[in-house]
């Protein structure tokens, strides 16, 4: 089995079905991570198709001193940020809408019952935070390696996450979780 | 993960990746060739005209030569935001517009139409409200439609009530082109050497290399990760 870096150096080369192999090795943890953050299952697979092909594109440009899935996740995160981003501020414009939203997301993408509670909770973590949870959790990913998805200190991310914690500790407990 | 407790356990269930995920990857090949070659002919046929003080025509096809070394070098630099604005490597325009010759109702328009954020739409009787003539819908689009300076100022972020999008000074594909190329650009990008959050197409944030931009959804969270906003472009706190 080729190494990750061994497919990215065949990607850059225009190889399709390395990329197709890299694609299917990713395509649920980026789903799983963006699903996590955007709440619907449509727009978790736009913001995925979205990083592949931005990936394809940008191929070349890879540096191999980073491990490919940082690279993946740096390209996934800086889209659905950006997707939270246009989100707020059609909130912002259009009153109310924060819980239509919510109940839309809700019915697209309806998790088990038993985690009613924590994903309610979880929408109410902020956002930074509620992203390197998401990576961190979904593909187990270090600290060192949050801090370079997000371009921030280690030290940050440990705090992000300690506070991301202790908010939803604090959620949970407030349901009777 | 180190010791776990019983919250991360949940986490990591809650988290856990679905097995039976859609074969994106093949569903790739058929999309990746859709590129943004409408815009790049719009871009080949874009004439600009312009004064000493700012931009005072964008249109297709010929237009006049500018009369001093102040108008072309504005103009040079229109085309650069326009080239950066099509490319998804710019989200606002700097280059100043000259309205002068503007009669006062559609300037009042245009200028409503420019607080239209990047990426998003509205309608044309919230132009209309917001210049304090709630029924003057149709004016509005007439005075929309006469846009001397399209893509600098919004015109084609304004969409009809019932979401159709309503006319286009380049017609609609182009508009809905845009509205497409709006919504994949993102806005406030972060450097992660610097730590310093920029506007999308400021001076800054195009010296970035790729790898270093790190896109942010608010200055208040570039902020809480300890990024500063750029004191050349000056992103909305």
């Amino acid at each position: 089995m080729d190494t990750e870096r061994g497919l990215m150096r065949r990607v850059a080369r225009g190889d399709q079905a390395a990329f197709t192999d890299l694609a299917q090795r990713y395509v649920p943890k980026l789903l799983a991570v963006a699903g996590r953050l955007l709440g619907s299952r449509a727009d978790a697979e736009d913001a995925v198709q979205r990083a592949l092909m931005q990936s394809y594109a940008g191929a070349a440009g890879y540096d191999a001193r980073w491990a490919v899935s940082t690279w993946l996740y740096r390209i996934l995160t800086n889209i659905c940020v950006d997707e939270l981003r246009r989100r707020a501020t059609r909130n912002a414009h259009d009153d109310g809408s924060v819980a239509r939203a919510l109940s839309a997301a809700s019915s697209n993408h309806r998790p088990p019952a038993a985690y009613l509670d924590l994903h309610r909770a979880f929408a109410r973590v902020p956002r930074e935070a509620r992203i390197l949870m998401a990576l961190r959790y979904v593909d187990g990913l270090s600290y060192g390696e949050l801090a370079r998805i997000r371009g921030i200190s280690i030290n940050t991310v440990k705090s992000q996450l300690a506070r991301g914690k202790a908010l939803l500790r604090d959620e949970l407990g407030k349901r009777g979780a | 993960m180190g010791k776990s407790d019983h919250l991360d356990l949940l986490l990591t269930d809650y988290f856990r990746p679905d097995p039976a995920a859609p074969r994106l990857a093949h569903r790739l090949a058929a999309t990746a060739g859709e590129s943004a070659a409408a815009l790049e002919r719009l871009e080949q046929r874009l004439g600009i005209e312009a004064t000493p003080e700012g931009i005072c025509l964008v249109r297709t096809g010929r237009v006049d030569k500018p009369a001093t070394a102040a108008a072309r070098r504005l103009i040079e630099r229109a085309r650069e935001e326009i080239h950066e604005y099509f490319h998804g490597r710019r989200a606002f325009f700097q280059v100043p517009v000259d309205l002068r010759a503007v009669p006062d109702f559609q300037r009042r328009v245009l200028q409503a139409a420019g607080h239209i954020p990047f990426g998003e739409g509205r309608p044309y009787a919230w132009v209309a409200s917001r210049i304090g003539h709630a029924r003057a819908v149709r004016a509005v689009g007439t005075a929309l439609g006469r846009n001397p300076v399209p893509l600098i100022l919004p015109c084609h972020r304004v969409w009809r009530s019932d979401g159709g999008l309503g006319g286009y000074i380049f017609g609609a594909a182009v508009k809905n082109r845009l509205a497409a190329l709006e919504r994949t650009t993102p806005v406030l990008e972060g450097c992660t050497t610097t730590r310093i959050v920029c506007r999308v197409g400021c001076m800054h944030s195009r010296r970035m290399r790729p790898e270093n931009r790190v896109v942010f959804a608010s200055v208040e969270d570039a902020r809480s990760v300890g990024y500063r906003p750029c004191t050349l472009c000056h992103p909305a706190a």
